[in-house]
C-alpha cells in the first residue's frame, strides 16, 4: 500500500522520498478524504523514521553489492556496511577488477622449489591477505555477524549452500569419473547425503535439458547470488595448485541413534576388557558400534593404520585394495540391475510399453502366503489404514 | 465347468490393479482361483531413471510357462486376457492386428520426430 501523504503541506517527506516512491507526488493534493472521519494525517515520529530507514539502510539493501549476501544484520542504523573499511565506497566498485587483474599475476613466487609446497600456498594466502588489507577498496569476506538476515533473531545464521560450480565437479567426480559417494564426499567435504542428492538432481537437470524443457535458470542464479555459498577450489587450475578444497561441512557426525538416548548404567568386572562394540551391544543387541555407524568409518581406519606404524606404501596399497574392492561390488550390483533389465520382456504398443517379466507362481508356497509370491493375496485384509504404516515414498528412484 | 484366464480387479479406487488369474468361468470375480499366473497394473509407469527418451510402460508379471500349459489344456482366455497373452506370443493376436500395428509405427515415427536436434550447446551440457 503506497503511503497517504499530501505532498502539499509535507513537502519535506516527499522531496526526500521521490525516489524511492513516485506514486507520493501523483497524489492529488487533499488535506483529508471526503468520506473520512479520521484527523488528518501528521508527520508522526514513526513515519519519519520509516523514511529515514528507507533512505539509509533500505537504500543499501535496495541494490545488492555483487558476490555478497544482501541481509539486515550487514548493516548499521545509518546504512553502513559493518565489515567495511572506512574508505570503502560502492561506486568505485566498477573500476576495480582492471586494476585488480595485473596485480595478482605479478605476485606468483618463483623459484622456491626448495621450500614445502604446503608452506608456498600458505604464504601465498597470506600474501593474498596483506594485499586486501592494503586495497582500501577491497570488501571482507562476511562474517558470522553478517550473515544474519533477522537482526531480531541473533541465533539464526544463514548457512552456506553448495555453488553450482561445486555440485557440477561433484557430478563430474561421481558419474564420470566413477568414484564412490563416499570418496566424493570425503574429497569435497560434503556429507554422504548431500553428494547423493547433488548427483540424482544433477542427473536430473542433464536428462531435462537433453529433453528441450526449459530450466529456470535466471532464478537460481539470482537466488544463489543472495546466499552465502561454498565455492569450488578448481584443483587444475594453476592459482589453485596444493590448495585444500573448502569443507562444506562436518561429514563424519555420529547421528544419535534411538537406543543410545537413554541413560545406562552397567556393572562390568574390572577384570574384562569393554570395547565400544560392548556398549553398543549394552544399549541394543542389534546396534553397531560407534566406529560403524558413522558415515566414514574408513576414514577411521586409515588413522588407525598410521597408529599401527604402517608405511605410507603399505597404507596406500591396502586403501588402493579396498577401493578396488568398493568398484567391483560396484560394478556387480549395476549389472545385476542391468542382467534384470535384460531379462524382462518388452512390447512396444501405440502409446506405451507393455513389459512383461517372468515370475513363477510356485514361488507364494503351499499356503499361498509367502511374501515372495506374485500378486494380490486372498484372505489377508489390507493394513494401509492401520496405525503406524507409512505411506510417504522412503526410497526415491534414481 | 469351463477354466478360464481372466483379470480379478483388486486395488483402491482409482488406482486399480489386477492378478492374473486362472478361475473357473463360474465364480466370483474376486474369489479364490485355481492360480495366480501374475499380475497387471493398467497404470502407466513413468520412464525409469536415466532414460532420456524412454516411453511409459505397463508393468505385467506373468508365469509364461504356466500360461502356456493352462492354453494347452485348454482354459479359456478372456478379451482382455487374450490380448495381454497375445503380446508375447502365446496366442494369435486377435484384437485390431493391423491397425495397432500401424499405429505403433505412426506413434514411434511421431516421438523420433518430436525429440529435438542436439544442438551444440545441448550436447556441452550433457557432456560437462
Amino acid at each position: 500500500m503506497p503511503p497517504r501523504l499530501h505532498p502539499s503541506t509535507f513537502s519535506s517527506a516527499v522531496t526526500t522520498c521521490s525516489s524511492l516512491r513516485p506514486q507520493c507526488v501523483s497524489q492529488p493534493a487533499r488535506t483529508c478524504r471526503e468520506f473520512s472521519q479520521t484527523p488528518c494525517q501528521r508527520v508522526t515520529k514513526r513515519r519519519r523514521m520509516f523514511y529515514e530507514w528507507l533512505n539509509t539502510t533500505g537504500a543499501a539493501l535496495k541494490e545488492p553489492i555483487p558476490g555478497s549476501t544482501n541481509y539486515l544484520g550487514a548493516y548499521d542504523k545509518f546504512g553502513n556496511l559493518i565489515r567495511a573499511s572506512p574508505g570503502w565506497s560502492r561506486k568505485r566498485k566498477d573500476d576495480q577488477p582492471k586494476v585488480e587483474e595485473p596485480a595478482s599475476t605479478t605476485d606468483q613466487p618463483g623459484g622456491q622449489e626448495i621450500e614445502d609446497e604446503l608452506e608456498i600456498s600458505v604464504r601465498r594466502s597470506e600474501q593474498r591477505k596483506v594485499k586486501n588489507k592494503d586495497d582500501e577498496n577491497e570488501l571482507p569476506p562476511e562474517t558470522a555477524e553478517d550473515l544474519r538476515p533477522f537482526p531480531m533473531n541473533k541465533y539464526f545464521r544463514s548457512q552456506p549452500v553448495l555453488s553450482e560450480e561445486l555440485r557440477e565437479a561433484i557430478y563430474q567426480r561421481v558419474k564420470q569419473d566413477g568414484a564412490t559417494v563416499a570418496l566424493a564426499s570425503v574429497e569435497f567435504g560434503v556429507s554422504n547425503e548431500r553428494v547423493g542428492a547433488v548427483v540424482r538432481l544433477k542427473q536430473m537437470e542433464k536428462e531435462w535439458i537433453a529433453q528441450g524443457k526449459v530450466l529456470a535458470i535466471p532464478y537460481s542464479k539470482a537466488v544463489l547470488a543472495m546466499v552465502p555459498t561454498t565455492p569450488y577450489v578448481d584443483p587444475s587450475k594453476p592459482e589453485n595448485k596444493y590448495q585444500r578444497p573448502i569443507t562444506h561441512e562436518a561429514i563424519n557426525d555420529l547421528i544419535v541413534h534411538p537406543a543410545t538416548r537413554q541413560q545406562l548404567f552397567v556393572p562390568v568386572a574390572e577384570s574384562r576388557e569393554f570395547t565400544r562394540v560392548d556398549a553398543g551391544k549394552a544399549f541394543d543387541n542389534g546396534l553397531l558400534p560407534a566406529d560403524d555407524r558413522i558415515p566414514h568409518p574408513e576414514l577411521v581406519l586409515a588413522e588407525k593404520e598410521i597408529a599401527m606404524g604402517l608405511s605410507l606404501q603399505e597404507r596406500t596399497s591396502r586403501a588402493l585394495q579396498r577401493m578396488d574392492e568398493e568398484a567391483q561390488r560396484k560394478r556387480r550390483k549395476e549389472d545385476k540391475i542391468k542382467a534384470e533389465l535384460m531379462s524382462l520382456k518388452t512390447v512396444p504398443k501405440r502409446r506405451w510399453d507393455f513389459v512383461f517379466k517372468d515370475v513363477s507362481v510356485d514361488a507364494v508356497g503351499r499356503d499361498g502366503r509367502d511374501y515372495r509370491g506374485v500378486g494380490w493375496r486372498y484372505g489377508m485384509p489390507h493394513e494401509d489404514r492401520k496405525r503406524g504404516q507409512v505411506k510417504i515414498p522412503r526410497r526415491i528412484e534414481a | 465347468m469351463v477354466v478360464r484366464i481372466r483379470l480379478a480387479r483388486f486395488g483402491k479406487k482409482h488406482a486399480p490393479f489386477y492378478n492374473i488369474v486362472v478361475a473357473h468361468a463360474r465364480t466370483a470375480r474376486n474369489s479364490r482361483p485355481l492360480e495366480v499366473l501374475g499380475t497387471y497394473n493398467p497404470l502407466p509407469q513413468p520412464p525409469r531413471p536415466g532414460d532420456t527418451h524412454g516411453r511409459p510402460w505397463k508393468d505385467i508379471k506373468l508365469d509364461i510357462s504356466r500360461a502356456r500349459y493352462w492354453i494347452g489344456v485348454g482354459a479359456q482366455p478372456s478379451d482382455t486376457a487374450w490380448r495381454l497373452l497375445a503380446m508375447i506370443g502365446i496366442l494369435q493376436p486377435k484384437f485390431r492386428v493391423g491397425q495397432v500395428q500401424n499405429q505403433v509405427i505412426r506413434a514411434d515415427t511421431a516421438a523420433k520426430s518430436l525429440i529435438p536436434e542436439p544442438t551444440a550447446e545441448t550436447l556441452e551440457s550433457v557432456k560437462a
